[in-house]
């Protein structure tokens, strides 16, 4: 098992936290809601895991790259291009 | 009287070449997960059809007998050979030779590979490793002078790099390190494709070193570096996973900017609709959607090339086909800055577009853009200068066009969503929404006064909000013929395949009337 990081993907605000720690997630799970742009953008568990850190705090300001959580987890997939169309 | 000796000693020479720079070089190839230039041609292209030009020069070491006692092939090793039974050239770098660097190549080698490909109008595929050819500083000391680049009869190179990418498609793989002229060699094609292992970088570490940064190879030029900036289009695990990317491009495209794109026959029904088209976008505007998918069920099945996922990310480009066609697919991924175009997705669609104009691509293009990046970092990336470059960079398209509005189209980056002044196919999905500016802030900037006098401004603001609301129906647009058509999303499919079968008529194979750039 390793911690993976889970890092934002864009400049953003984080509008909610949806885990707390030690919370169990599946992949694609969301776990953060970032707001960029007025729309509310998910940031999804990369794998099975445990939420191991959150390292912010919402209405924070967040870059692109930066680290937002951690996750324990034995296997990651690619969660922004494996997931089926979804209502 | 025959010519046996001498075939014997041509046999003799060609099987030294395939030695390569030794056992012990090739074994260290391979010991660090890497196929020599030999391996990774055969494994590129069709069994058997690589024919090699100037296998046997390199240089030799003779004995007092004036016999020949050694030979170290040159370190550019390319020819001619197949890729699904198309013929293209093949030009790769031997790394067990010198680390192919300059100092081991014939210069005259790369430079034939490229001359080869532009005269007899076919596509090219680089496999680089190393510094592709560049020089090192030892040069200065085997050839007692340094070099003067571009200097007197080393520009011709450049020449073609140039030339190269307005007329043929070029394809670059680089796999191991990848330095300054390999570097650059590389990110002159139309698509590159590097291994996760490798790094490309115009300086390696120990350079970097002398400017005050101590990074590893990976930290400097690794894949997540590259992909991300921009430079290097995809990332594989594999060179075998490289070789089949290459392989794909190509197949989407013409072997010159002088002949059509290879239409093949598809067993994927061109009036199919796809039921999962009717919930794709979600009703709360806030909400996002998986872009990916929607492309997967409009195009013919398993079609779509995506390249440069993890650039300019709020735009989503790559190679489909349409009822066997291939077209040239952009769609807005909301999941970056809800699909507004970024400076460098501006970048990344200035390139797109050019690809689809020099090979004669027919344009899909499903929009959702609520405009430009907003912002202070957006101001200081001049998000509106890449804008009106990447506007223009589709005003001057030829290539037949169809926009499919999937959601927003707001702004300047709207309006940019087919070629202004020719007549161009467009629909828009029921989801359909736009407007000159967004509504939010909008209403603050445009109804001040109003707001201000109001006894409760929060009210009134909402009050303004629900009036304008119900007069942005896109059916009350497409009324007044502002747009043509509001469809059914599952349409979408027969209608961007008719577009795509009418296309037959509309491309020629004549190059652009501008050469595109790297």
């Amino acid at each position: 098992m390793t911690d993976v990081p889970v890092l934002s993907e864009l400049n953003a605000v984080v509008l909610k936290i949806e885990v707390a720690l030690g919370d169990r997630v599946r992949e694609g799970d969301t776990l953060i809601v970032l707001e960029s742009m007025k729309m509310e953008i998910p940031v999804a568990a990369p794998g099975d895991g445990t939420v191991t850190a959150i390292l912010v705090k919402e209405r924070q300001v967040v870059e692109e790259g930066q680290k937002l959580a951690a996750l324990g987890t034995a296997e990651i997939g690619d969660v922004q291009h494996d997931q089926p169309m979804t209502p | 009287m025959n010519w046996r000796a001498e075939l014997k000693e041509l046999r003799l020479r060609e099987g030294l070449s395939q030695e390569m720079g030794g056992a012990d070089k090739v074994k260290r190839q391979h010991d660090s997960g890497r196929l020599t230039v030999h391996e990774r041609i055969n494994k590129l292209v069709d069994t058997g059809s690589f024919h090699e030009t100037g296998a046997i020069a390199g240089s030799a070491i003779y004995d007092e007998h004036n016999e020949l006692a050694s030979f170290t092939p040159s370190n550019c090793v390319f020819g001619r050979a197949c890729i699904d039974g198309r013929p293209i050239v093949v030009v790769g770098d031997d790394f067990t030779v010198r680390g192919g660097s300059a100092d081991a190549s014939i210069y005259e080698k790369p430079l034939m590979a490229e001359q080869m490909a532009a005269k007899f109008r076919l596509p090219i595929v680089r496999i680089i490793e190393g510094s592709g050819g560049g020089g090192s500083v030892k040069t200065i000391e085997t050839k007692g002078r340094a070099n003067l680049p571009g200097g007197v009869s080393t520009s011709l190179g450049f020449h073609y790099t140039t030339a190269n990418i307005a007329a043929v498609p070029v394809v670059g793989l680089g796999l191991g390190s990848v330095a300054g002229l390999g570097a650059a060699r590389l990110a002159a094609s139309h698509y590159s494709v590097m291994t996760k292992s490798s790094a490309v970088f115009v300086a390696g570490p120990p350079v970097v070193a002398r400017v005050g940064q101590s990074l590893s190879k990976q930290e400097l030029g690794g894949w997540e570096i590259q992909t991300r900036s921009g430079a290097v289009d995809h990332a594989v695990d594999t060179e075998e996973e490289a070789f089949a990317c290459a392989r794909r491009f190509l197949s989407y495209l013409p072997s010159s900017v002088h002949e059509l794109p290879p239409k093949l026959a598809s067993d994927d029904e061109p009036e199919r609709r796809d039921e999962g088209l009717m919930h794709a976008i979600p009703k709360d505007r806030r909400k996002v959607y998986k872009v990916r998918p929607i492309i997967e069920a409009v195009v013919d099945r398993g079609s779509f090339f995506e390249m440069g996922t993890m650039f300019g990310r709020s735009i989503v480009t790559g190679l489909a086909r349409l009822d066997g066609r291939a077209v040239a697919v952009m769609a807005s991924d909301p999941y970056f800055y809800g699909g507004s175009w970024t400076a460098t997705a501006c970048q990344k669609l200035v390139r797109f577009v050019d690809l689809a104009e020099t090979f004669h691509l027919p344009v899909v293009y499903l929009m959702d853009c609520p405009g430009f990046l907003i912002g202070l970092e957006a101001e200081r990336a001049a998000t509106i200068r890449h804008g009106v470059r990447a506007m223009a960079a589709i005003n001057q398209t030829t290539v037949p066009w169809c926009t499919v509005i999937i959601r927003n189209c707001f702004g300047v980056a709207g309006a940019a969503h087919q070629p202004a002044g020719r007549l161009a196919l467009r629909y828009a999905w029921l989801s359909g929404y736009w407007g000159s500016l967004p509504l939010e802030g909008g209403i603050e900037a445009a109804y001040r006064a109003e707001i201000d006098a109001a006894p409760d401004p929060v009210a009134k603001l909402s009050e303004i909000e629900q009036r304008l609301n119900k007069l942005r129906s896109p059916f009350r647009t497409a009324e007044a013929f502002w747009v043509e058509e509001i469809i059914d999303p599952r349409e979408t499919r027969p209608l961007i395949c008719e577009f795509a079968r009418l296309s037959d008529k509309l491309i020629t194979p004549v190059p652009s009337a501008f050469p595109m750039r790297p």
